[in-house]
């Protein structure tokens, strides 16, 4: 056992039992469970193929700050506020759920949890009923999430219920090198259709780490449009882990989106359960300086006849480095699977640098699989052509660059807030150099 | 307007234009007619400024300025407008909003006003009525999807919007038909005026049956062998490039 697990392991000890649910007999199960795999397993290394191109340590080391008191920081939520969006909000700072900043007033037929503590003195049994299932650690970080989280959201929209507005979640960092570790839940029940935004933001200089994990289902002919917002500051990081199930013609619409952070790593996880379930997965990032965003994404066909649709687009900048790992899984009677990925990048530094790697594992015959990955860089011709109708080298660099995105931009269905990706790019791509 | 002296250019360390000499006074239109390869795009680059092509030595003045110490855009900005023989699509990017891009930032150079959304739209509808292009053009990508007809079109739509001083149309004849090239010698006439000078580059002289030009140029193995009056381009048509070609040899 490394030095660092072990310390992990004597701040479970030292903190476990004043941490919130303690007493509920499977939660303590649950966390000690958790606690001993990860004693087990530790943190993923770079001799592992799936996190080889990504330098943990600077993580590892900062996880060591894990927030066991109960206060919320003051904080200006004005600062990080999504202009012209009107959504429920539910607002996490430092971790904490903090029910000054929320506002989930006229949310209807629909179940919102959010700490632990809350969830757990209103009503024990149903926390029980939604907790219970098992959130899958896959790693060492997930493993980490279960045993140290006291506070997520928890969103159950019941059966054919449409919420009117998005549900907005925003996680704010404020306090210097805290680690925090949302645990999230939501359950679409059939024919059931909502829009969740899951923020993740912080202040200057923090060197915030979060460590999520968003454990996602979907009944028959649910619809989920689910953004996963990623613009905190270059010194923060974080490590999210995002599992879905998808039942029978249920439509989950991914958004993982992010342009802020030192270390991002997303793990994507989908899987299409049943017949004619279909999901599309949208990705953006952008990068510059040293930031180092990775996503890896996991579809799994398991049933017949469903689509899945996966673009991811990258513009790197700088030092920075981008890696998108595409995996497609179709399983064995997984008929008439039509599933198709592409990832492009666009580097617009000769220090920048991406690593793309799609992996097809396709045990069924009758399928269709397409996949395709680029790396280029900004089209001389284009910018030429820009500048000799007077529009300058720098403007003409961010129109392309904007163009280039455009693909996946034109997808955001939520018009403030993708005026405010656009907005945040714009004034990257505008100011950099 | 323009004074081209002894001008030499490279590509790729091969040598392109030899020593080109040419004089462009205030409303004339000049046409350069050569053979495939003799650097009539080359030329026509690096009057806009592609730095793919290295001058290597000769000078270009333009309305007193020294043209080949500008950046492309201020190029644009200062009225020379380059018509591209192969326009570049540029998915994502809508043609309106290049149009607009372009306008705006000739204008603020020329310290007039920007123009909105509103004044515009209906400056923009005019000019593309002048080319005969439809609106749903306008939205599309920059020349995505356009005909070769349609890109020459818009490249035509694109200098009637600016207003340039000096227009270098690099064979924006060559692949249109009979009604298309009609339709852009129109927008090319109504542009010209005693203010502005033109540059036809072609390869054949029909373009020149609808625009007639003030002086005719033969460039050839990057120079201009010969130049005359709208005749010569009748002369060459009948007698082919060998002709002028071999009087300049001997
Ligand atoms: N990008 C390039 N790289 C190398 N050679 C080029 C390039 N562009 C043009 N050339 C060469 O330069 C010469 C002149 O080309 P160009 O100016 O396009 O001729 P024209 O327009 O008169 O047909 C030709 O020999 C052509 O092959
Ligand atoms: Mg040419």
């Amino acid at each position: 056992m490394t030095e660092i697990t072990q310390h992990y392991l004597d701040q479970f000890n030292a903190a476990s039992a004043g941490l919130a649910g303690r007493g509920l007999p499977w939660l303590d199960d649950q966390r000690q469970a958790a606690i001993e795999l990860f004693a087990r397993s530790g943190f993923p290394g770079q001799y592992e193929e799936d996190w080889r191109y990504t330098p943990l340590k600077p993580v590892i080391g900062k996880l060591l700050h894990i927030k066991v008191d109960n206060d919320i920081a003051d904080t200006d939520i004005s600062d990080y506020l999504v202009a012209g969006l009107d959504a429920y909000r539910l607002v996490f700072v430092d971790g904490r759920f903090s029910p000054q900043y929320s506002d989930t007033s006229g949310l209807q037929d629909c179940i919102v949890m959010n700490s632990f503590e809350q969830s757990v003195a209103r009503n024990p049994e149903l926390f029980t009923e939604t907790m219970r299932s098992e959130v899958p650690l896959s790693n060492g970080f997930a493993a980490l999430n279960v045993a140290f989280s006291t506070d997520g959201y928890v969103i159950e929209v019941a059966e054919n219920v449409k919420l009117d507005k998005p549900v907005e979640i925003i996680f704010i960092a404020v306090n210097s090198d805290l680690a925090t570790q949302p645990r999230n839940i939501v359950h679409m029940g059939k024919f059931s259709q909502a829009v969740i935004i899951e923020r993740y933001v912080s202040s200057k200089q923090t060197g915030a780490v979060v460590n999520s994990t968003s454990r996602i289902s979907l009944d028959e002919g649910a619809r989920l449009g689910y953004y996963l917002v990623q613009t905190q500051a270059n010194d923060a990081s974080q490590i999210s882990s995002v599992d879905v199930n998808q039942g029978k013609s249920s439509w989950f619409g991914c958004y993982t989106l992010t342009l802020g952070g030192q270390l991002v790593r997303n793990n994507l996880r989908v899987s299409l359960q049943a017949e004619g379930a279909h999901c599309d997965m949208l990705g953006l990032y952008n990068t510059g300086g040293k930031q180092h965003v990775d996503n890896h994404t996991t579809v799994v066909h398991a049933a017949p006849h469903c689509t899945s649709r996966e673009l991811y687009k990258g513009v790197l900048d700088q030092r920075s480095r981008g890696v998108f790992h595409g995996r497609i899984k179709v399983e064995q009677g997984a008929q008439k699977t039509d599933a198709s990925q592409s990832n492009n990048n666009l580097l617009l530094s000769p220090n920048a640098e991406v690593d793309t790697k799609p992996q097809l594992e396709i045990y069924a015959d009758d399928v269709k699989c397409a996949h395709g990955a680029t790396i280029g860089q900004i089209d001389q011709n284009s910018l030429f052509y820009l500048r000799s109708r007077g529009i300058d080298e720098k403007d003409a660099r961010a129109l392309l660059t904007f163009a280039f995105l455009n693909e996946v931009l034109d997808e955001i269905e939520l018009e403030p807030l993708k005026q405010s990706m656009e907005s945040i790019l714009a004034e990257r791509l505008i100011a950099d150099e | 307007m323009l004074s081209i002296k002894n001008l030499h250019a490279d590509i790729e360390g091969k040598p392109i234009l030899k020593g080109v000499n040419l004089e462009i006074r205030t409303g004339e239109v000049h046409a350069i007619m050569g053979p495939n390869g003799s650097g009539k795009s080359t030329l026509a680059n690096v009057l806009a400024g592609r730095d793919d092509y290295e001058v290597t030595s000769g000078s270009v003045e333009y309305r007193g300025m020294d043209l080949l110490d500008m950046e492309p855009e201020i190029r644009a900005r200062e009225g020379v407008f380059l018509a591209f023989q192969y326009p570049v699509e540029i998915p994502g990017v809508t043609n309106m909003y290049l149009l607009k891009a372009a306008i705006n930032s000739v204008r603020k150079h020329r310290g007039v006003e920007e123009l909105d959304a509103r004044e515009f739209l209906k400056l923009i509808k005019e000019k593309a009525a002048m080319v005969e292009m439809k609106q749903e053009f306008l939205y599309r990508s920059v020349n995505q999807g356009f005909s070769g007809g349609e890109k020459k079109r818009n490249e035509i739509l694109q200098m009637a919007l600016l207003e340039p001083h000096l227009s270098v149309l690099d064979e924006t004849d060559s692949g249109l038909d009979i009604d298309a090239l009609k339709i852009v010698a129109q927008g090319v006439n109504l542009l010209r005026s005693e203010q502005r000078s033109m540059v036809l580059v072609t390869h054949y002289q029909r373009l020149l049956d609808y625009i007639v030009p003030d002086y005719v140029h033969v460039l050839a193995g990057g120079r201009i062998i010969r130049s005359g009056g709208k005749e010569l381009a009748l002369e060459l048509e009948q007698k082919g490039y060998g002709w002028v070609e071999d009087q300049a040899a001997a």
